[in-house]
């Protein structure tokens, strides 16, 4: 079994003063973001009183159907210091809302009703929120709950459906010549779902190293062999090796495993992938009244499946802020060895606004989902349209046989 | 006209046929498309340090490549050996 908390299986006490110290040191706290006045499940205009709140479209607002008073909800950002400190950040620090899934959790509650007592299911998979059968009141899901379903924050849909349609419309129309004839037959963009999907956004701060050899041309000069003329090359030869210490701002992975699957073989859910970054820093904090109308997906990643990935991009991003200072090295760095080393992260979990459109196409082994996404926020379109094969071999065989037609009369004459 | 020459432009064919079914294929399915974290994400560089630690280990004379071997400078997702 492994130990609680906090424990050790040496006596701190009998250890040198600096090992006591650092074994005693107080662990980081968690950022508690679960918002206390929610807790009853009832999201109340905080002017009349109405459980009847919606997001207003367009805007980061809630707004009351009954009395129209119109508020917002406070940015995490600044609400629970998100932004700053990243330079000193120690260890891995975890939001109350990005805590591990418990093993046993299930996605059916049921919450008692703050307005009459009766108890109401909700399906946590898809639904944030429920009208209670007996009073009418809208119950939401906003106690931080241990199944991942509720996260900090959540970054409210700017774009509208209508705008989202266009951008698939517009999308869709520059690949129409060989797409396949069912996908067009049947592409109905109305049909378009706004969706939160589940995000880890994280802060960090790492080292990396890099080791390699770098080369610089000294000469270059061409030499008559036959018919053909060569160019050859002179260089030097150098051992470079680069270390940078820097820290990443809002860096976002996908909390489920399904969305993290990006093999383009199997799925298209890169596409979704590419409409990243968001806006997070305009995140506000949880409020499952922002998720009326709209479906959710939960998240079911916790920080430790999804530290490999991040020491992954980190990696990458090293690489990318090595590189100009390898610029001298003109014949180009081959990279040998590298290292990556995690100082302190900070994971916040989000739901962040997606509108996708979907279509299957049949196929062995079940066929494939092409999605076409838009980011609910800027407005970024990317997409996967189906290729209708035997169009584009042919149109690749009939280019294929005019440019070969040309060659041989070029060759002939 | 020589022989390589010659066989160069009867590659063109092929080559064209399998470049536009490729770049097409591309441009409806968008498999190489992932999100540019590299560029899109904020990064603050707090120290770099090593170009004064670079040295000259060997000279190469008449190599006919243009690049170094197994160049991977703008590769940043290949993943290499740990230190």
């Amino acid at each position: 079994m492994p130990p609680a908390p906090g424990q050790h299986p040496l006596d701190p006490s009998t250890l040198p003063q600096p090992i006591r110290d650092e074994l005693l040191a107080p662990d980081p706290a968690p950022i508690d973001t679960a918002a206390k006045e929610l807790r009853n499940g009832l999201n109340h205009c905080p002017k009349c009183g109405s459980t009847e709140v919606q997001h207003r479209a367009g805007s980061d607002r809630l707004v009351c159907l009954y009395c129209r008073n119109e508020w917002s909800g406070t940015r995490v950002e600044e609400g629970f210091g998100l932004g700053e400190g990243i330079a000193d950040l120690q260890g891995v620090q975890i939001a109350s809302g990005a805590r591990d899934i418990a093993a046993d959790a299930v996605s059916l509650r049921s919450f008692k009703c703050g307005g009459c007592g009766a108890e109401v299911v909700i399906n946590t998979e898809t639904a944030m929120t429920a009208r209670c059968h007996w009073c009418r009141h809208v119950l939401g899901v906003n106690e931080q709950i241990d199944n991942g379903a509720v996260p900090d924050a959540v970054l409210p849909f700017h774009i509208k459906k209508d705008d989202a349609v266009a951008r698939i419309r517009q999308f869709v129309n520059k690949r129409r010549l060989f797409a396949l004839k069912a996908f067009k037959d049947e592409f109905t963009p109305e049909n378009v779902v706004g969706v939160y999907l589940p995000y880890m956004v994280v802060d960090a701060r790492g080292s990396a190293d890099a080791a390699g050899i770098g080369e610089i041309e000294t000469r270059r000069y061409t030499r008559s062999e036959g018919k053909n003329t060569v160019t050859y090359y002179d260089a030097d030869v150098w051992r470079v090796q680069r270390h940078v210490d820097f820290t990443v701002d809002d860096l976002p992975l996908e909390s489920s495993a399904k969305r993290g699957n990006l093999d383009t073989r199997t799925n298209t859910h890169n596409v979704i992938n590419t409409i990243l970054p968001f806006d997070t820093k305009n995140a506000v904090t949880w409020n499952a009244a922002y998720l009326l109308g709209y479906t959710s997906e939960k998240r079911d990643r916790d920080v430790q499946h999804l530290m490999p990935r991040l020491q992954d991009q980190m990696l990458s991003i090293a690489r990318a802020q090595i590189q100009p200072s390898v610029r001298r090295y003109d014949r180009g760095v081959r990279w040998e060895r590298e290292r990556m080393d995690l100082k302190g992260t900070r994971w916040v979990s989000m739901y962040l606004p997606v509108w996708l459109y979907a279509y299957h196409q049949p196929g062995p082994s079940g066929g494939l989902l092409h999605y076409i996404a838009t980011n609910g926020r800027t407005g970024e379109t990317m997409g996967s349209v189906p290729v209708q094969q035997w169009k584009l071999v042919l149109a690749a065989l009939t280019i294929g046989t005019v440019v070969e037609a040309l060659a041989l009369w070029i060759i002939a004459s | 006209m020589d022989s390589d020459a010659v066989l160069v432009l009867l590659a063109l064919g092929p080559a064209s046929a399998v470049g536009f079914y490729w770049a097409m294929h591309r441009h409806y399915r968008n498999t190489d498309k992932s999100h540019a974290f590299e560029r899109e994400t904020a990064v603050e560089v707090l120290s770099l340090t090593g170009p004064e630690a670079d040295r000259k280990v060997d000279e190469l004379r008449a190599t006919r490549s243009a690049r170094v071997q197994g160049d991977n400078v703008g590769n940043h997702r290949q993943r290499l050996q740990p230190m």
